[in-house]
């Protein structure tokens, strides 16, 4: 806490921001088996948000394994020892509650936010499959068979979709940990046998590898006895190996492809640099000089290309975009922008717009009051988040599973008002040159083959 | 033993920790809880204008942001007759210029405030929303009451809204689900102006600005208007002071007197909507049915839920688990101010269009025969108490709330006791609410390939066969 109101004395001499004094309180400790416990009590509503992380993702996955992070998203909602099949989904809604989970770069998530009088039922829910997960050959098959269903609806049948899931990362990424597909191959899928996933859920599910985040209407001292009667006796794992994620330095990575896409009627392009590390002042400033490019009607790029040049239909940018964003970014990782554009311009002059736009900032600088408007703009985002359980519990997660510091959560938006236009005009020139930029433009082709249903990289 | 333990808790006994054993506990279902919470509301405040302006302001101090909504009662139900769509068209260009602001200095001002501004229209009412951040709260209020009061319809934005709303127009009527609205609208309202669905084309073709100012200089009126406001607010004085300042000097309207005919009663009726080429069947069974304040509104939205409030519910169980003729079966209740309307919504394939329409009315019918069982009841409840509670998280979740309160001249604490209400709803209240879903006077509106369905659809009665609105 007091980092913000450092940070707060010294922006509040730069401009007239606004105090974002906020206090989230944090109760944190470990269970006997190594599950991470966040607590914050907020009695002003009778809601509670369970949200639980396990330390695995897309980037954790082995060769030949590619897919399993996803796979076992599925998986988790297919039945448990005492929760049968379909049931968590009733559970939940029949309680008034709602439901969901998701598989991200470097984590996967499962929560429900219920009214509290239903904490128990959560923690029963979430103890159960992390307990007695029902890894069965029936349940296996039609996980893998769903999950390629979902492939072929979501990603194969969409116009980008393929060249930013699979084609991007390989573009933007040396490293495979990062490289790789992160929905995974059919090929790898259909490899998978029930003691290789047996074996990953015994190693990431286990709650050494977990943090379990309870926010909203709760009294601490019965939260902590629900957890201890519900997880306690969930025994422990060896922790698993973290994969490496470094990628090679080099001076030039400058690097442009062309995708042909059956599916897209209007061409795209994907602009993105490597980003800066997670946390450093860097990574603020940069989240502000985004803000600044794409955030909201009145930024740079709708104003200069979308409405100015009237070159660009749509975009979108952010940092880890397009698997993450700012909040859970995680370092290696990228800046990138992704821009849709009409028909009439070419690659190169989508690219040259965009790359003239930074060059602006990076002679010229930012003027006080667009700076002041991006912070802004970004702090009243943060506080919407913050109004409920859930957007309080994922942010104390991401915190504690990223950075083992869910305190982070108070500091935040100090942070972001800190930064000066100095930085945003420092970040541009170190980050955002054009010897540090992969291209990849998605150009519309009727007779282009179909969206691949595998990938080279994916398999063994 | 774990029965125990939620029970003391509950009583607010202090236990002696580790009290509960995990090898004691029963995980093979799921634990008894304590019932449904009470919400407990922040403090709010209530005062009125001179000139008529209703005030609310309701105390979130969690976070330095306040939400803002204007209700004025102007919704669809007074468009004129020959412009459907009015109201929707003046609440989409009131943030797109007044006097002495053009659209992208009200977007770029709004965002210096951290927010946005914005207008939507709904059957009763038009309602301006908004937020900001709270140091902001007085530049803010200035920017609201320019849009709610001085609002230009500039030509350039006025044609855009034309043209880009003939489209969506255009891409609404391509789905089955808007056209079986729109023409259940019709069937079920007739020559009251709740039939009022959307624009039309000519409507939108019609639309000029001398329309525009007119529904503006008419009903958006301090007199006819609510303000909501919601978050870390300034003291009651300060606000009322600010509130002044800014919409004080608004001049009150003679409102036109509103003589609505009276709702229509409930009468069976079949109505075929062709859609040449349609893969699947759209139907909705659908009844005028009791609104917000009476006796029988809790009763009736708890048995609705039981029947198709989510993947629980009979009609889901049935129509879709059991014989698979559809991805979803669901009920709605959607209340209004002067009535209210339910309906039992599904999308089943053509070929088994007939046997899902009887097996939807079996369903339909069992809920005035017989009481729900007691879980029935239990998770009915639950899930709707819970619906309500966690939507008031949000500040803009509590402002919606507020707006329904005030424009349905609901009781001033119908929200601290809407748990304490549904908690309290009886099977034998259930029952009596049945007949609001009985088949036999069911308006029933099918949308699909009439080709395809029309024969099957014999079986079930004489359908009068109608051609989509253009």
């Amino acid at each position: 806490m007091f980092k913000a109101l450092a940070t707060l004395t010294l922006c509040a001499l730069a401009l007239p921001a606004a105090p974002a004094n906020i206090n989230i309180p944090i109760e944190k400790y470990k269970l006997d088996n190594g599950l991470r416990v966040i607590l914050s009590q907020d009695n002003t509503l009778p809601v509670v948000a369970v949200y639980i992380v396990y330390d695995v993702g897309a980037r954790s996955e082995e060769r030949g394994r590619t897919g399993f992070a996803h796979l076992f998203e599925h998986m988790m909602f297919e039945g448990s020892a005492n929760v049968k099949k379909g049931e968590h989904m009733r559970y939940v809604e029949s309680n008034g509650g709602s439901f969901n989970g998701s598989t991200h770069p470097d984590y996967t998530n499962y929560f429900e936010t219920m009214p509290s009088n239903k904490l128990a039922v959560a923690l029963w829910l979430e103890s159960d499959r992390m307990r007695s997960l029902a890894i069965t050959p029936e349940n296996l098959t039609n996980q893998k068979e769903a999950v390629k269903q979902e492939r072929r609806l979501s990603f194969d049948n969409q116009p980008y979709a393929t060249a930013i899931v699979d084609k991007w990362p390989q573009l933007a990424f040396q490293n495979w940990q990062s490289s790789h597909s992160l929905i995974g191959s059919f090929e790898d899928l259909n490899a998978a046998t029930i003691e290789d996933v047996s074996k990953f859920f015994k190693t990431y599910y286990a709650p050494n590898n977990a943090v379990l985040t309870i926010v909203g209407d709760i009294q601490i001292g019965e939260a902590k006895k629900l957890v201890q009667t519900y997880f306690a006796d969930i025994p422990s794992q060896p922790q698993p190996k973290r994969p490496d994620l470094a990628e090679p330095t080099s001076n030039s990575r400058a690097k442009s492809e062309v995708y042909k896409d059956v599916l897209a009627k209007v061409p795209g392009v994907v602009i993105g640099y490597a980003g800066p590390p997670r946390g450093s002042d860097d990574f603020y400033a940069m989240v502000i000089l985004d803000a600044l490019l794409t955030g909201g009607d009145s930024s740079r790029l709708q104003q200069d290309l979308v409405k100015g040049k009237k070159s660009v239909v749509q975009y979108q940018g952010d940092l880890g975009w397009p698997f993450a964003a700012a909040d859970d970014y995680k370092s290696p990782g990228e800046y990138a922008t992704f821009l849709v554009y009409k028909p009439n311009f070419q690659s190169n002059q989508i690219v040259d717009q965009y790359q003239d736009e930074v060059a602006r900032i990076q002679k010229e600088g930012v003027t006080a009051e667009e700076l002041h408007r991006a912070q802004t703009l970004l702090l009243s985002s943060k506080l919407n988040q913050l109004q409920t359980s859930l957007g309080r519990a994922t942010l104390l997660a991401n915190f504690e599973v990223l950075d083992g510091a869910p305190e982070e959560i108070n500091s935040l938006l100090g942070k972001y008002e800190a930064v000066t236009a100095a930085q945003v005009q420092s970040v541009a020139k170190k980050y955002l040159s054009p010897n540090q930029r992969v291209v990849l433009a998605i150009q519309p082709d009727a007779n282009a083959k179909p969206n691949a249903a595998t990938n080279p990289q994916g398999g063994r | 033993m774990f029965r125990l333990y939620a029970a003391a808790a509950f009583l607010g006994l202090i236990l002696p920790s580790g009290f509960v054993n995990a090898a004691d506990i029963d995980r093979s279902k799921p634990p008894e809880t304590p019932p449904i919470p009470n919400v407990k509301l922040p403090n709010i405040e209530r005062f009125q204008l001179p000139n008529g302006l209703s005030v609310v302001a309701a105390e979130d101090l969690r976070f330095p942001l306040v939400s803002f909504r204007i209700a004025f009662l102007a919704g669809s139900k007074y468009d004129p007759k020959d412009l459907p769509g009015l109201s929707d068209n003046v609440a989409a260009l009131l943030n797109q210029g007044t006097s002495t602001r053009n659209a992208r200095q009200i977007a770029e001002e709004s965002a210096d405030l951290g927010g946005d501004i914005g207008a939507a229209s709904s059957s009763d009412t038009l309602t301006i929303f908004g937020s900001c951040l709270s140091e902001n709260t007085s530049r803010f209020l200035a920017l609201l009451a320019d849009v709610a009061r001085n609002a230009s319809f500039p030509d350039d934005e006025v044609q855009l809204q034309k043209q880009n709303r003939l489209q969506t127009l255009r891409a609404e009527r391509s789905q089955a689900g808007y056209v079986a609205r729109e023409a259940l609208s019709d069937a079920l309202f007739g020559p009251h102006p709740y039939s009022h669905f959307g624009p039309t084309e000519q409507a939108l073709a019609a639309l000029n600005k001398a329309a525009l100012q007119s529904f503006r200089d008419t009903y958006l009126a301090p007199n006819n208007a609510f303000l909501i406001v919601v978050g870390r607010l300034p003291s009651k004085d300060d606000l009322k002071k600010l509130v002044t300042e800014q919409f004080g000097s608004w001049q009150q309207k003679t409102l036109p007197a509103y003589q609505p005919p009276p709702i229509p009663g409930n009468a069976k009726k079949l109505i075929l909507v062709d859609r040449p080429g349609s893969v699947q069947a759209d139907i909705i069974s659908a009844h005028i049915a009791p609104t917000y304040g009476s006796p029988e509104f809790f009763p009736l939205s708890v048995g609705e839920m039981v029947l198709g409030g989510g993947t629980n519910s009979r009609l889901f169980q049935d129509i879709r688990e059991k014989r698979g003729f559809a991805y979803d079966a669901h009920a709605e209740n959607n209340s209004m101010k002067e009535t209210g309307v339910v309906s039992a919504v599904t999308e089943v394939r053509n070929e088994v269009v007939e046997p899902a329409v009887e097996a939807l009315n079996a369903d339909l019918t069992v809920l005035s025969k017989q009481d729900v069982t007691a879980t029935e009841l239990t998770d009915a409840k639950d899930s709707y108490a819970g619906r309500f509670i966690l939507r008031l998280e949000r500040q803009s979740g509590l402002a919606e709330q507020l707006v329904r309160v005030e424009t349905n001249g609901l009781p001033k604490d119908y929200l601290e006791l809407f748990t304490t209400r549904v908690r309290s709803v009886e099977p034998d209240q259930i029952r009596a609410t049945g007949k609001y879903w009985a088949p036999d006077d069911a308006t029933l509106v099918i949308v699909g390939d009439a080709q395809k369905i029309q024969k099957s659809l014999e079986k079930v009665g004489t359908f009068e066969l109608k051609k989509p609105k253009q």
